[in-house]
């Protein structure tokens, strides 16, 4: 039997996924001065439960923030860049925008470069729009070059000269010089491999962060490998990228730009592994909450997104961040998160965030010094969290009442239910953004889609944000709280080619060079069986300057249409004229082995907590369900040996390292527990009696009801009915 | 109760229908200045002609037109009278309009039956006629010159474009394909807002969204005058001077101002050019305010009176300069609409360079308006010398353009420094005025794709900065050498007059246009220049002259001295001239 390995590094906690005939999931907490000890424990800890020899591993995949982290914190290496003579400052002056409260600030001082103004350096040669060498490369002064890059010290340089996306020639000399002289193992990174597209500023800093975050991620992937294998783990290692294909290690040290949204991306295949063609996804963390698109299966992807900008309604405002140029699942992210802090403003509104309280001193109730109201101490009120405590973490409704009264509701004169409930929905409708940029705003009406709520906070809010787009339905996942990593072994093998070619001749040749480029990436033969290659090509009208990416035809007036079709949808405009092609890309393709089935079938068996990770308020339920008929009548097959079992681990198995021993339960499904709590719904006129069920004694429960496990906290408002689906999600729906 | 406290919302809303509608203009437009990088703005209007929100990106130049515009709009062609689906154009300078080439695209959304609301939006379009491709006309003596004047007339209606207008626009137009296209853009633009405005309708109910708007209002007003009350009361005058108006180059014209800051500011009946509290009559729903004082009354008696030449600004223009000016001493976070403009009073002598009348060209607006706002900048830093700024460079527009048919056209600006600010050195080559960032001015990739030149060089100025305890930014050099043979266009300011220092600090370096000859000789062009020929193979070099300094050069740490000429703003030449630096020079690339 072969296995892989699913590893989901995140801020807080590291989730480890083991798939073979089920799935066994652990989460530890991530260990940020080497977060391979986070990852070798979880991955002993997850075998260990899975009963799985290390042997018996044939893939591990991989996400991980180490590349968004590098770029956010600054903690890249020191990069040279040379580019075309004349053009040393280009990257130092930027092309930041200013937007919202920056406009009025005289203040403002613009984001600093991504490198130095004295690490800029410049080469004298010329390249035309066409690829037409105006200026023959002055290969002295590349020397000259290089030597001042040695003398500095610097070890990673990036090249991006003018129109290399249209002849490389140039690039790929500079490069051949300065790895020549250069001490052995500097990295050279020129623009033209890593992302040959018009507009120099963007292709510049793609290039230059490929260079800041490469070798640190080079690094640190050689130092997972050999602590990989000293566990006896000796499978290839993949990481995932940002568009949600896997690639090897050794191209994710090359391209490890290509990485920075792993993790979301991760998540959002989860989200698909639903199986729900349409779905929005919604992760709603401590500080954030994202959303994204998925159609046909498939998330939805851009070309260009911004790392460390500035958000704003949902949106990643271009211009207030590094932009990269590699493709990325579409995501938009607000900062409303449980963390979120409400406040009321000078002059009298009452706002949510964008300061959060973080972890420390954290919301309120939870009594580690925070006096600020935040979500979660809203949501408390409310009722809709349990105040006795929330995982390991003791709650104090006192405190969070307290921070109620005094920061919000006796300022605005209203009752501390009223004013926690204005700050939950505020939070409502600043995810309800995010959900709105990528759907209304691309032209894509949500009414129809599933939404598939993650994260600690999501499914407390899913239902409120989903009726403001007019979704009835909500799955919130079996094991919301790893759902990333999970979907780690969701990927396929996969990676992208872009070149930019106004006015090619051939396409058909552009394209089987791409191919054969992206085959060579990954190892893999064109037409070996598994392996399929997607064409796509971005179209604009002739005149403007913005381009739509669209599944490629070799008819023109079939890829003209597609354009416009695309174009209608986009912008709600009936635009006509002649089109050009700006670039062409591929998309190639090696299906995963892990079918995802699998995934979706088979449940948690274990869920092993760190001690200090916050645990349930109840005896630890390992909330294992067989698929299918589980809900219609779990007793007629849970003892039978082709079926999983249903688990139900005990107090007594918290912590224990074993297996924990399987414990038939069928007599207890569907039995409420008969526990209420008072929670506040406008539509029942404030607090009212409702009952708290838990996931794995769910019977059909119309709301208002709250279900609690492990992982999370579902609010079900009135109006919506939850059902325990065949695979283990609660399944919201809204009567309409 | 919650709705009133969720106003938030409804707020976030409104401005995300504006932001929806320029995201739409930009992506579908054709004008250069778009298809480079520019942004497009879009506001939502009440039916009495206030500004309830703006896009994100929209200048205040933009939303103050598009404000000022409606109730003229809506004098020729009553509300009464307009249908669902129709759409409305104008550019009348002289009834809020800005210049010819900027259009204010406006469509009614319907409450009950007559318009309750008007989403807006507004480009630079591509072309439209006048002296000069793309709707540069530096050496306009009248608006004739500048291109074809539209009032306020019916753009489409639901079944589409008039055709009576398109055909007019194409006939006036260089470019009649493309102008048609941004127009389509702008009307586009509009029907998104409209769309989220008629849901927001359906949501709050006519009553509620026009309770929720002027509580918005109000709320923005109670900000805007608490931030006014923190301002050290007093009079404050300043000026700015303006080099010359293109055509008489000795002369140079001054743009003048009061600030008055105070509990009570001297109240007597309006004069006949205030422009705020705003003339147009309240929504019927409107609830009207008690007294409105101001809380700053900003006076430009004693500026300059206009002039046959194309350095005057409509009225539109003056007051989004004042407002930006007043704003940029405010808490930034303060929302932007009309209830930040009922607290401040802003005085524009009628006839002046601020608030010219037809047929005085006001192409050139943002030479006057910018004085306007760097005398309220000084006026302001001396009144709080700890938010002090000097005077900085502005940007420098300038147009290259084919001579003959088939027309090509390059439009764009580069910037100037940004003065020093008490206790930091000025941003180099960005925008003060208005805000506007780096991102708007064009890539060399495309550029030289579309048009036949090569950008030589974008490079920051050594030494430009105005030197000081704390440095003013730098300016840049741009070098565009042609390859077939082009019509130069410039529109340039502070090229003759350099931005002053404060507290000992000197001027920035002077920039200017210039034209490189073939054997290399280097020629200075006057700052506004019409369709200078350049042949193949010259070069149009293009210098941004550098922001002023504060605090006497002799005060700056050795230290900064050093990291200035590690990084290249400074010269060694630089740091011995202007900072006295005699040691340790230091190896620069």
């Amino acid at each position: 039997m072969s296995h892989a390995i699913g590893v989901d590094v995140g801020g807080t906690f590291t989730d480890v996924v083991v798939s073979g005939e089920s799935v066994t999931v652990a989460k530890v907490l991530s260990t940020h001065g080497d977060p391979t000890d986070g990852i070798v424990s979880g991955i002993l800890l997850a075998l260990g439960r899975a009963g799985v020899p290390a042997s018996e591993i044939t893939r591990v995949v991989h996400a991980t923030t180490l590349a968004t982290n590098a770029v956010l914190e600054r903690k890249g290496e020191r990069v040279a860049y040379v580019t075309t003579r004349g053009f040393r400052s280009a990257i130092p002056l930027g092309r930041y925008a200013r937007v919202e409260e920056d406009r009025y600030d005289l203040r403002f001082d613009p984001p600093p470069p991504p490198v130095a103004p004295e690490d800029c350096f410049e080469v004298p040669e010329r390249i035309g729009p066409s690829g037409e060498i105006l200026e023959e490369l002055d290969e002295e002064a590349v020397l000259r070059v290089a030597e001042s890059i040695a003398a500095q010290g610097i070890t990673s340089v990036a090249v991006c000269l003018l129109h290399s996306y249209a002849e490389p020639a140039h690039e790929a000399r500079v490069a051949a010089i300065l790895r020549e002289t250069l001490p052995d193992g500097a990295d050279v990174v020129t623009s033209s491999e890593v992302w040959p597209e018009i507009r120099e500023y963007e292709r510049a800093t793609t290039t230059i962060m490929s260079a800041y975050v490469g070798p640190v991620m080079a690094r640190y992937l050689r130092r997972l490998r050999e602590r990989l294998h000293a566990i006896g783990v000796t499978a290839p290692v993949h990481v995932m990228e940002s568009s949600g294909g896997v690639m090897s290690a050794e191209l994710a040290a090359r391209r490890a730009v290509a990485t920075i949204e792993s993790g979301p991306a991760a998540g959002a295949l989860a989200a698909a592994l639903t199986g729900h063609p349409d779905i929005i996804s919604f992760d709603m963390g401590g500080t954030t909450a994202k959303t994204c698109v998925i159609r046909d299966g498939r998330p939805e992807i851009t070309h260009e997104f911004h790392v460390g900008g500035k958000g704003s309604f949902g949106g990643r405002r271009a211009g207030t961040g590094v932009p990269i140029k590699t493709p990325a699942i579409d995501l938009a992210e607000v900062g409303a998160g449980g963390g979120s802090i409400a406040w009321v403003d000078a002059a009298g509104a009452l706002r949510v965030g964008p300061r959060s309280a973080g972890s420390e001193p954290g919301p309120a109730c939870y009594g580690l010094g925070g006096d600020e109201p935040t979500v979660t101490d809203a949501n408390l009120v409310l009722g809709y969290l349990d105040p006795s405590s929330l995982g390991t973490l003791s709650l104090f409704a006192e405190l969070a009442e307290k921070a109620v009264d005094q920061r919000l509701a006796w300022p605005l004169g209203v009752s501390r239910a009223e004013a926690a409930h204005a700050v939950h929905e505020i939070a409502n409708a600043a995810m309800g953004s995010a959900v709105h940029v990528v759907t209304v705003q691309r032209g894509i009406d949500p009414r129809g889609f599933v939404m598939v709520a993650f994260g600690g906070a999501g499914p407390m809010h899913a239902a409120r944000v989903a009726e403001r787009f007019g979704i009835d339905t909500v799955t919130v996942p079996p094991h919301c709280g790893v759902g990333s990593a999970a979907g780690l072994l969701a990927g396929d093998l996969s990676t992208d080619r872009v070149l930019s070619r106004l006015g090619a001749g051939d396409p058909g040749a552009v394209f089987e060079e791409l191919a054969a480029g992206a085959a060579a990436d990954l190892g893999l033969t064109l037409g070996s069986p598994g392996v399929s290659v997607e064409r796509s090509a971005d179209l604009r009208f002739l005149g403007q300057a913005h381009d739509l990416t669209v599944p490629w035809s070799d008819v023109p007036e079939e890829l003209a249409g597609r354009f416009v079709a695309k174009y209608r949808q986009v912008y709600g405009i009936e635009q006509q004229g002649p089109v050009e092609v700006v670039s062409y890309r591929v998309r190639l393709t090696q299906h995963a082995t892990t079918p995802p089935h699998t995934l979706t079938t088979h449940t948690l068996t274990t869920h092993s907590r760190p001690d200090d990770e916050p645990a349930p308020d109840e005896p630890h339920r390992g909330h294992a369900v067989t698929p299918h008929e589980r809900h219609a009548d779990p007793q007629s097959r849970a003892g039978s040996s082709d079926t999983p079992q249903i688990l139900d681990g005990s107090a007594e198995g918290l912590g224990d390292e074993s297996v924990d021993v399987p414990q038939v339960r069928g007599g207890s499904v569907g039995t409420p527990r008969g526990r209420v709590r008072a929670a506040w719904f406008p539509e029942c006129g404030g607090f009212i009696d409702t009952p708290v069920l838990t996931r794995d004694r769910l019977p059909r429960t119309p709301g208002p009801a709250i279900i609690e496990d492990a992982e999370a906290t579902i609010v079900v408002p009135p109006g919506w009915t939850a059902v325990l689906s065949s695979t283990g999600a609660v399944i919201l729906e809204r009567a309409r | 109760m919650t709705e009133s406290i969720t106003a938030e919302v409804l707020r976030n809303a409104l401005v995300v229908a504006a932001e929806e509608a320029s995201i739409v203009v930009v992506r579908s437009a054709y004008s250069t200045f778009i298809v480079e990088g520019s942004d497009a703005s879009a506001a939502i209007l009440d039916a009495g002609g206030r500004l309830v929100a703006q896009s994100m990106a929209t200048t205040l130049m933009n939303s103050m037109a598009l404000k000022i515009a409606l109730p003229e709009l809506l004098k020729d062609i009553p509300a009464a009278t307009m249908r669902p689906g129709e759409v409305f154009v104008l550019n009348d300078a002289y009834r809020g309009g800005v210049h010819t080439n900027d259009l204010l695209v406006y469509r009614p959304v319907f409450s009950g039956g007559r318009p309750a609301y008007f989403t807006a939006t507004m480009i630079h379009v591509s072309d439209l006629g006048g002296l000069s491709a793309g709707g540069m006309a530096p050496l306009a003596t009248d608006i004739f010159l500048e291109g074809l004047q539209i009032p306020p007339v019916r753009l489409a209606t639901a079944a589409g474009l008039e055709p009576a207008i398109e055909a007019i626009m194409r006939a006036n137009s260089r470019t009649p394909d493309k102008v048609i296209g941004d127009v389509r853009a702008l009307i586009a633009g509009t029907a998104v807002a409209a769309t989220r405005m008629e849901s927001l309708l359906a949501e709050h109910g006519p009553d509620g969204l026009a309770e929720g708007i002027d509580a918005y209002l109000d709320y923005t007003e109670t900000r805007t005058r608490g931030a006014l009350a923190e301002l050290p009361p007093g009079r404050y005058p300043s000026s700015y001077a303006i080099d010359d108006d293109g055509i008489d180059l000795t002369r140079p014209h001054t743009v003048r101002v009061t600030i008055i800051i105070g509990p009570n500011p001297p109240v007597s009946s309006p004069p006949p050019h205030t422009l705020s509290p705003p003339t147009a009559q309240p929504p019927p729903h409107a609830e009207r305010r008690i007294g409105r004082v101001p809380g700053i009354v900003l006076d430009f008696e004693g500026t300059d009176p206009q002039v046959p030449a194309a350095i005057n600004s409509s009225s539109s223009q003056s007051l989004a300069a004042a407002v930006f000016a007043v704003r940029c001493f405010l808490d930034p976070t303060i929302p932007m609409n009309d209830g930040c403009l009922r607290a401040i009073e802003v005085r524009l002598p009628p006839g002046s360079l601020l608030n010219a009348h037809s047929p005085y060209p006001c192409g050139g607006r943002f030479v006057p308006i910018y004085a306007a706002m760097e005398a309220i900048f000084q006026a302001l830093s001396d009144a709080m010398p700890d938010r002090a700024i000097a005077a900085s460079g502005i940007l420098q527009p300038f147009s290259i353009a084919a001579r003959s048919a088939p027309y090509w056209i390059h439009l764009s600006y580069d910037f100037g420094g940004v003065g020093a600010r008490a206790g930091k050195d000025g941003p180099d080559a960005t925008g003060v005025h208005f805000g506007i960032g780096r991102n708007s001015v064009p890539q060399v990739e495309p550029v030289e794709t579309r048009c036949p030149l090569i950008v030589e060089s974008v490079e920051t100025i050594p030494d430009s900065g105005g030197p000081g305890r704390w440095r003013g930014g730098l300016g840049s050099r741009t070098v565009f050498r042609f390859l077939a043979d082009a019509h130069v266009t410039t529109r340039g300011d502070r090229l003759r007059g350099a931005p002053p220092g404060r507290s000992g600090g000197l001027p920035g370096r002077l920039g200017g246009f210039f034209k490189r000859h073939l054997d290399g000789t280097v020629e200075r062009l006057n700052s506004k220049v019409n369709n200078v020929r350049f042949d193949a193979g010259e070069a149009l070099v293009i210098e941004t002259t550098g922001g002023g300094g504060i605090g006497s050069p002799r005060d700056r740490p050795a230290e900064e001295i050093h990291l200035d000429l590690k990084s290249g703003k400074i010269t060694n030449a630089g740091a011995q001239a202007d900072y006295s630096l005699t040691s340790s020079p230091v190896e620069t690339m």
